[in-house]
């Protein structure tokens, strides 16, 4: 026995051994690769790219816009991971200051870009916005979104809306219209309460959802400007217009039943099943909602703007936008600006906006294959007076962070907003000063 | 006759009725792995995860095998598990011996800083770990992670066996010394196989805790083609859409090894907890 255990372990020594010595320490170390470049006289060029489209469809679509780039230019390999998304959050930090960062990452635009180009860790990319045509072929407002100082940092490529999405065949069958105004919104949920469905579906465990009501109530009650400048931290939490939003507006959705019950208890999808059900009829939810919805049930949902409250407010909606942008010690920044170069590009926005859905930023994408979601998606955002990104992305993410978690008090106990309110107002004077 | 009596007693069935509860307890997040595994995402959106397959496929499997990466992931494990496992276990067993049988000045101290390095939350150190692997340049290398696996195993493994290793008569070690063995044979040809059952047991627990990193993969590679099965999994995990069946049919592949090398070493395990009792 003792001989044979003997014999064992020395060979799991000389197996960990020889793995540890075999082990490639760079990647593409495969010997298929290292062949193909001692027969090229020229060395491949290479760029990295951290990617954190991590969600299934949009992970394809970008595996082949990758896979199209290194069609087109032979001499440069890509380097391509995906991270989880929410990994990926956290790790960019230590990514963008690592000696060694990946090229070209994806990113959220503006606020959440705006932290790490104020830190000097995103490369300015005015030469390529400049060579590639994109200050005249992408609209104004996503070039603003982009510029700081007057120099781009960042590439936005894809957008998408924020709507409430609802049930045909549930509104059908109780013969109700999409609202337009808050009043006929309530109308709504009270014949959809009478008939014993819930009006509103949603899963705020994450939290993210809860803050897109306080996005839109806010932005239609006391206008996209006061709204941004709150996001901006220059305006007060404490502000009795912000109360009204909550006392007036929220709570008494929350008060007569309109939500169903215990949404902490579920994901942002793990609530869909109520409105595929016929549980319940409505749902304010991003466009990304159609990759989660049952497919043979997706044409059963529509959309309509969030109801306007008071018709005096410019309308504000949501709608955030990503993109790409290279680390500011980028190894490969040659490269690297190619990668970005055709990111930007019609081909690669086409490709984007037909096989997601998604809506693109370069203006000379052709239209005409958009399905009619699209179409009514674009034109919800341009008749929009003001586009704000997110609340998790308009503001810095401590004030997020706080601000959600008192979306989730409030909604279990709202009777507490005073004391949720002065607590938001003492992280906001923290944070921005004052 | 003696199985059917056993049965009759009231307190066996008894017994044998909570066991068996317990069991069926035990197992379910098992089953549901395995019944979600085989259906499809809409199925479990549609009527949420526990819920008994529509229609079982296999395709998750071979999604999670090919598009999931876990062909590329699940030898990056390897490659990074079996040399940190071996070093720790080497190295742990040498400073074990020194700490066990010598007597020096600050031997205690040694032993405190080990313990105490066991104590430390490992979260703490993520950015000094971060830092000195990109300075190192061992950052986004299989190196980096072998190298600060292997340091932060060795304070439990040094502590474990020093325990077991005083246990290990030391006439013995007196009688090699006697005959002139040098130190270093003394371990490797004494003390080491006196030592197998502790090191086998602990190679089990060192693999399974090594092979399911995932705090320390996701820090220090940012490569998709280094990362182990931990971290290569985690990344069909969306934004807003998790492709959970391809994830759970992935983890379930990647505990086939643990389940093997616990197999495997059990048997010598439980040969090794009897060796030595017959002389």
């Amino acid at each position: 026995m003792k001989t044979r255990l003997l014999l064992l372990l020395s060979l799991v020594l000389l197996l960990g051994v020889a793995t540890a010595c075999v082990a490639p320490q760079a990647p593409a170390g495969q010997p298929v690769e290292v062949t193909k470049i001692v027969e090229k006289p020229v060395a491949k060029q290479i760029v990295i790219y951290n990617s954190y489209m991590s969600d299934p469809a949009p992970r394809e679509a970008d595996e082949a816009l990758v896979k199209m780039f290194m069609e087109q230019n032979p001499d440069i390999e890509v380097v391509h991971s995906t991270v989880a998304h929410e990994d990926f959050k956290q790790a960019i930090r230590a990514y963008l200051t690592a000696s060694t960062p990946p090229d070209v990452l994806t990113w959220f635009a503006g606020n959440r870009a705006r932290f790490f180009i104020d830190k000097g860790l995103i490369m300015d990319i005015s030469d390529v916005w400049e060579e590639q045509g994109w200050n005249e072929t992408y609209p104004a407002g996503f070039r603003a979104l982009s510029t700081v100082d007057g120099k781009q940092y960042f590439l936005p490529a894809s957008w998408y809306w924020w709507a409430v999405y609802y049930s045909k065949s549930t509104f059908e069958k109780y013969g109700l219209q999409e609202p337009q105004t808050w009043e006929e919104f309530l109308q709504v949920c009270e014949t959809l309460k009478a008939n014993g469905v819930t009006p509103l579906t949603i899963g705020t465990k994450y939290r993210w959802t809860a803050a897109a009501w306080f996005d839109y109530l806010n932005m239609r009650v006391n206008g996209p400007e006061f709204h941004i400048n709150l996001m901006l931290g220059k305006e007060r939490y404490d502000d009795p217009r912000v109360k009204k939003v909550f006392t007036d507006y929220w709570a008494p959705l929350i008060a007569n039943g309109y939500f169903i019950e215990n949404p902490a208890a579920y994901s942002w999808s793990e609530a869909i099943p109520f409105m595929a059900n016929g549980e319940a009829a409505m749902y304010l939810m991003g466009d990304f909602i159609r990759d989660s919805y049952p497919q043979e049930q997706v044409d059963d949902l529509g959309f309509f703007r969030f109801p306007i409250i008071d018709p005096n407010v410019p309308v504000g909606e949501d709608a955030p936008t990503d993109g790409w942008f290279i680390a500011a010690k980028a190894q490969h920044p040659e490269a690297a600006k190619k990668l970005l170069a055709f990111f930007g590009s019609k081909e690669a926005q086409q490709y984007m906006a037909d096989t997601l859905g998604r809506l693109p930023t370069n203006m000379e994408v052709d239209t005409s294959n958009f399905t009619d979601a699209q179409r009514q998606g674009l034109d919800l955002i341009q008749k929009a007076d003001f586009v704000a990104q997110f609340y998790d992305r308009d503001t810095t993410p401590e004030m997020a962070d706080v601000g959600m978690n008192g979306f989730m008090e409030f909604w279990d106990n709202p009777d507490s907003i005073d004391d949720i309110l002065a607590r938001l107002e003492a992280k906001r004077a923290e944070l921005f000063g004052e | 006759m003696s199985v059917k009596k056993t049965f009759l007693s009231p307190w066996r069935s008894l017994l044998f009725f909570v066991i068996l509860l317990a069991t069926l307890v035990w197992l379910l997040p098992f089953v549901s792995a395995i019944l979600t595994s085989m259906r499809s995402n809409d199925d479990i959106i549609t009527r949420g995860f526990l819920a008994l397959p529509r229609q079982i496929s296999f395709n998750s499997y071979k999604v999670a095998w090919t598009r999931g990466g876990l062909s590329h992931y699940l030898p990056n494990s390897f490659i990074i598990t079996i040399p940190s496992l071996v070093l720790t276990l080497i190295l742990s067993s040498l400073s074990a011996y020194a700490l066990a049988r010598f007597r020096f000045r600050g031997n205690r101290l040694f032993l405190y800083m080990y313990v105490g390095g066991m104590m430390l939350p490992f979260q703490v150190l993520l950015l000094p770990v971060f830092r000195l692997t990109d300075a190192l340049g061992l950052y986004d290398t299989y190196w980096g992670l072998i190298a600060f696996h292997t340091a932060f195993q060795l304070g439990f493994c040094t502590f474990l066996l020093r325990n077991y290793m005083r246990t290990v008569p030391g006439e013995i070690l007196e009688a090699a010394r006697i005959d002139g063995c040098s130190e270093l044979r003394i371990w490797a040809q004494i003390m080491m196989p006196l030592t197998l059952p502790a090191i086998a047991a602990l190679a089990t627990l060192e693999f399974t805790w090594i092979f399911n990193d995932y705090l320390l993969a996701i820090v220090l590679l940012r490569t998709d083609a280094l990362k182990p099965v931990t971290a290569g999994l985690a990344t069909l995990q969306g934004q807003y859409v998790t492709d959970w069946t391809v994830i759970v049919a992935g983890a379930l592949l990647a505990t086939i090894p643990t389940v093997l090398v616990f197999l495997f070493l059990q048997r010598y395990f439980i040969e090794g907890l009897t060796l030595g009792t017959g002389k």
